[in-house]
């Protein structure tokens, strides 16, 4: 019984060898399978420091800058800007769309008792009121 | 003209598959390895918000637990310990200040403690922007 004949070999030789393209194909699937459960997307929220409080508090406008204060008020932190509480991130987005004055920059005073997710929320709605530059200024608290 | 022994031994040549798998697993091995070495992210609860913009590389990256601890590359640090990071760095550019970009990831749950004395500590080096690093939810 004749398997194979010398015709045949050489037809053979035209067919794709996969082992090594499966190889590789198994070897990036599992890399990106790996990589993707290590980085979850991270992204940035920019903010200028300021740290000498005489150098923020004097834009000279007509109107009023943004002052976001982050407050304790009846147990609970708020976002405080004049004299207005605002309890939510969403209001707070709100509040500073409609705000007259964009020009000047915005800034946010975080006293060290006040929770840092407050401090990244109010950068945030800052930026995403489309406020030229935010400030973030550490309070000292007497 | 009879070329098919020619062909036959053509096929005894070196076979390059198994070279190739062992140097695409080192290529990868590196990639990933220098990747993680790199981004010196220690397992935190970032605040989940959009954020501004997309992660650059950074000079330092400095880690804020949910205690108020700082991590930098995996090893608790203090204040001064920074000071003396950003110095070497300085010193490697020059005094440049603004080639400098400090990414500070801060844990949500984290008070304004630590933070409000990092940011004194760098403005006093000269250092006043800083990136904030955020989880983009979903």
């Amino acid at each position: 019984m004749k398997l194979s004949s010398h015709k045949r070999n050489h037809r053979r030789q035209i067919t794709l060898e996969m082992t090594s393209m499966i190889d590789v194909v198994f070897l990036l699937l599992i890399f990106f399978i790996v990589t993707a459960s290590f980085t979850k997307t991270e992204r940035e929220l920019d903010a200028v420091t300021k740290v000498n409080e005489k150098s923020a508090a004097s834009a000279k406008t007509d109107l009023e800058p943004a002052i976001i204060v982050l407050t304790e008020a009846d147990g609970k932190w708020v976002f405080q800007i004049g004299s207005n509480n605002i309890p939510t991130f969403t209001e707070l987005e709100e509040v500073l769309n409609k705000f007259p004055n964009k020009a000047d920059g915005a800034f946010v005073r975080a006293p060290d008792k006040a929770p840092y997710r407050m401090a990244a929320e109010a950068i945030q709605a800052c930026k995403n009121a489309d406020f030229p530059g935010v400030s973030y200024i550490p309070l000292v608290q007497k | 003209m009879k070329l098919s022994k020619k062909r036959v031994q053509h096929t005894k040549g070196m076979d390059i598959t198994p070279m190739i798998d062992i140097v695409f697993l080192l290529l990868i091995f590196f990639i990933t390895v220098t990747q993680v070495s790199e981004t010196n992210r220690e397992k935190l609860e970032l605040p989940k918000l959009q954020g501004a913009k997309d992660q650059k590389k950074s000079s330092l990256t400095v880690n804020i637990d949910k205690k108020g601890e700082i991590i930098v590359g995996g090893k608790p640090m203090q204040l001064a310990d920074i000071a003396f990071l950003i110095n070497k760095e300085l010193e490697a550019n020059g005094g440049d200040t603004g080639l400098i970009t400090v990414v500070v990831r801060i844990d949500q749950r984290a008070t304004c403690e630590t933070p409000n004395a990092l940011v004194k500590q760098l403005a006093s080096q000269g250092i006043s922007k800083v990136r904030l690093a955020v989880e983009v939810p979903g």
